[in-house]
C-alpha cells in the first residue's frame, strides 16, 4: 500500500492519500482495483465489487467533458482565492468513468454540458493551506 | 413483521419561529417552550414524555430537557444521521419504532435552531460535505452544490427554469396569507425575484431558503393513546428513510441518472407501499425546499410528475390551496413561512390535516411530508386523518 504525506486543510483524509501526493508531484493518479479492475471514486479501502483491498494508482490524462457547471457570485467564506464571479465545472474524464471538479479558467465562450476541456494542476489558497487543485480550460 | 401504518399518531404540536438573531431565549429555552406548547395542544403532561428524536445534528441532548419538563424517565433518544434536513421525516420512523416495540410511550420529534447557540445552519450542514476536493474548486456551500445539480436538471434533462418560479410563487402566495410567516402580507413580486442577485447560477436569492431562529416539537404516541387526548389524532400512515447505490456524498460521482434528482427514488416505493397509497391519493404536500430546483426534483422523485410533464403539474394555479389539485407548502414552506431546518414542514403537515392552517385544503385526508432533498440520506412520510 502506498505511503502518503498529504495533510488535508479540511476534514479527515479518506482512502485517497495517494491522489493528493500524486497531484503534489504533478500527476493525476486514480485508483483501480487489482482484483476486478473496477475504478473507484471516491477512493475506497476495500472494493465493494470483489472484496479486494489491493488498488493500484494509475496515471490518467486531464481531459474530459463538462458534466455540469455553476458560476458563483455570492462571497461565500472560503472562496477568497477566486475573483468573483468564478465558474466551477464538474468534468467527466475521457479515459475513466470518474468525475473530477475544478475551477474553469480562460474563456467561458462555449461553456455547456458536453463541452471538451483539458486540465492542469495548480494550488488553491484556503486559509493557511495551499490545496492541490485542478483547473480546467475549454478546448477551442 | 408488523406494518406500522396508522398505529402511531401525532397528538400535539408546538412551533416557535423568530427572525434570525431575535429569539427571546437561548436555544434550549425556545425548544422547551415548543415542547410544552405541543403538550398543551395535546392535553398531555410534559412529565410523561419519555423519548426524543431529532435529526440534522441537533445540539440539544435529550437528557438536558428532563429538568424543565419534570420528566422522571428517559426511555428513548435517537437521531437520524446526516447534517441536512434529510432526516426530518425519518425522525418519525424512529419515534414510531420505539412506541410500537414498547420501548417508549410518548416521543417528541423536535428540531431547534438559534443562531447564537448553534451558528449558521448552512455552515453546519456544509461541515458534513466539506473536503479538500470541493474547497479547491471553490465549492463551500450547499447552494453551490445544489446549483450545479440544478444546472444539469435544466440544461441536460430539459426541465424549464420557469417551473421553479411557479413553485416559489405558490409558496409566497401561501406565506403572504399566513400571519406566522416571514412573507406575511407580502405578495410575490415576479420582477423582484427575477432581478434578485445571483447566488450561484442558476440560483438567484429567491431560489434559496433563508434561515430563521426557532424550534418545533411534535408529540408522537400510539394511535390508541392519541384518541384519548384533546386533538383529533393525525396518524403516521407511512415513513421511509435511506439511499441507494450510486447516491450520497460521492464527490459528485453519483450515478448519472440520479445526479439531478433529489434522491427520493430510493424510498418512494417503500413509502407508498407501506400506506397502500399512490401519488394520486395524496391531497396535499409539505415539501422541504432548500433551493427551488431541488423542490421541483423532489416532486418528480415522489411521482407527482416527470421530466416530460413537469410544466403541466408544477404550475402556480395547480399548487395553491385555493383550487389547486396538488397544493404544496400551505404555510409558505421554507421559502415564505420560515426555515427552522424544515421542522415547520412537519408542523404544517399536521395543521393542514386538522384544518388549522392559514391556507385550508378542503377535505384533505392525506399529506405527504417530503424531507430535505439531495441529502445523502433522505426520508419522507405520509400523514392521514379521519
Ligand atoms: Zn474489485
Amino acid at each position: 500500500m502506498a505511503a502518503f504525506s498529504y495533510a488535508t486543510a479540511t476534514g479527515p483524509l479518506g482512502a485517497e492519500g495517494p491522489y493528493w501526493d500524486a497531484l503534489l508531484d504533478g500527476h493525476l493518479k486514480l485508483p483501480r482495483c487489482r482484483g476486478c479492475g473496477a475504478w473507484h471514486w471516491p477512493a475506497v479501502w476495500r472494493c465493494g465489487e470483489c472484496g479486494s483491498w489491493d488498488h493500484e494508482w494509475v496515471e490518467r490524462a486531464l481531459t474530459g467533458t463538462v458534466f455540469s457547471h455553476t458560476r458563483t457570485h455570492h462571497a461565500f467564506a472560503g472562496t477568497e482565492a477566486f475573483d468573483r464571479p468564478f465558474t466551477t465545472v464538474l468534468v467527466s474524464l475521457t479515459e475513466v468513468p470518474i468525475r473530477l471538479i475544478g475551477v474553469l479558467e480562460g474563456s467561458e465562450e462555449g461553456l455547456r454540458i458536453g463541452a471538451e476541456v483539458e486540465g492542469r494542476i495548480d494550488r488553491t489558497r484556503f486559509g493557511t493551506h495551499d490545496i492541490p487543485a485542478l483547473r480546467w480550460r475549454l478546448v477551442a | 413483521m408488523i406494518n406500522p401504518s396508522g398505529l402511531t399518531a401525532v397528538a400535539g404540536i408546538g412551533y416557535r419561529q423568530y427572525k434570525r438573531g431575535t429569539a427571546p431565549l437561548p436555544e434550549r429555552g425556545v425548544l422547551v417552550s415548543a415542547i410544552v406548547d405541543a403538550c398543551n395542544d395535546a392535553g398531555f403532561d410534559p412529565a410523561l414524555i419519555d423519548g426524543f428524536v431529532s435529526y440534522g445534528d441537533d445540539k440539544n441532548e435529550p437528557v438536558r430537557l428532563m429538568p424543565d419538563l419534570g420528566m422522571k424517565h428517559l426511555n428513548w433518544s435517537a437521531q437520524v444521521w446526516g447534517g441536512g434536513g434529510g432526516g426530518v421525516a425519518g425522525a418519525f420512523g424512529l419515534a414510531s419504532a420505539a412506541i410500537l416495540t414498547g420501548q417508549a410511550r410518548a416521543v417528541v420529534v423536535f428540531r431547534a435552531l438559534v443562531e447564537g447557540n448553534s451558528g449558521r445552519l448552512s455552515t453546519a450542514v456544509m461541515a458534513h460535505h466539506l473536503n479538500d476536493h470541493m474547497v479547491s474548486a471553490g465549492m463551500v456551500a450547499p447552494a453551490q452544490l445544489c446549483a450545479m445539480r440544478a444546472q444539469r436538471l435544466f440544461e441536460h434533462h430539459g426541465v424549464p427554469t420557469s417551473v421553479c418560479e411557479e413553485l416559489v410563487r405558490a409558496s409566497y402566495h401561501h406565506g403572504s396569507r399566513n400571519p406566522e410567516a416571514v412573507a406575511f402580507g407580502h405578495e410575490y413580486d415576479a420582477a423582484e425575484a427575477r432581478t434578485s442577485r445571483w447566488i450561484a447560477e442558476p440560483f438567484r436569492l429567491f431560489d434559496c431558503s433563508r434561515e430563521n431562529d426557532g424550534a418545533g416539537a411534535l408529540l408522537l404516541v400510539s394511535s390508541e393513546l392519541a384518541r384519548d387526548l384533546r386533538k383529533p389524532p393525525v396518524t403516521l400512515l407511512s415513513v421511509a428513510q435511506g439511499a441507494e447505490r450510486g447516491w450520497g456524498d460521492l464527490l459528485e460521482n453519483d450515478r448519472e441518472d440520479l445526479y439531478p434528482t433529489a434522491g427520493f427514488g430510493a424510498i418512494r416505493q417503500r413509502l407508498y407501499d407501506q400506506a397502500g397509497l399512490t401519488p394520486a391519493d395524496i391531497d396535499v404536500v409539505q415539501l422541504y425546499e432548500n433551493f427551488s430546483a431541488q423542490g421541483v426534483a423532489s416532486l418528480i422523485d415522489h411521482g407527482f410528475c416527470t421530466y416530460e410533464n413537469v410544466t403541466e403539474v408544477v404550475r402556480f394555479e395547480n399548487l395553491i390551496a385555493d383550487g389547486g389539485r396538488l397544493p404544496v407548502n400551505t404555510s409558505g414552506g421554507n421559502f415564505a413561512h420560515g426555515f427552522v431546518h424544515g421542522i415547520g414542514c412537519a408542523i404544517e403537515a399536521i395543521r393542514v390535516l386538522r384544518g388549522e392552517t392559514a391556507n385550508p385544503v378542503a377535505g384533505a385526508k392525506t399529506c405527504l411530508l417530503a424531507g430535505g432533498p439531495g441529502s445523502p440520506t433522505v426520508s419522507s412520510a405520509i400523514f392521514g386523518i379521519g
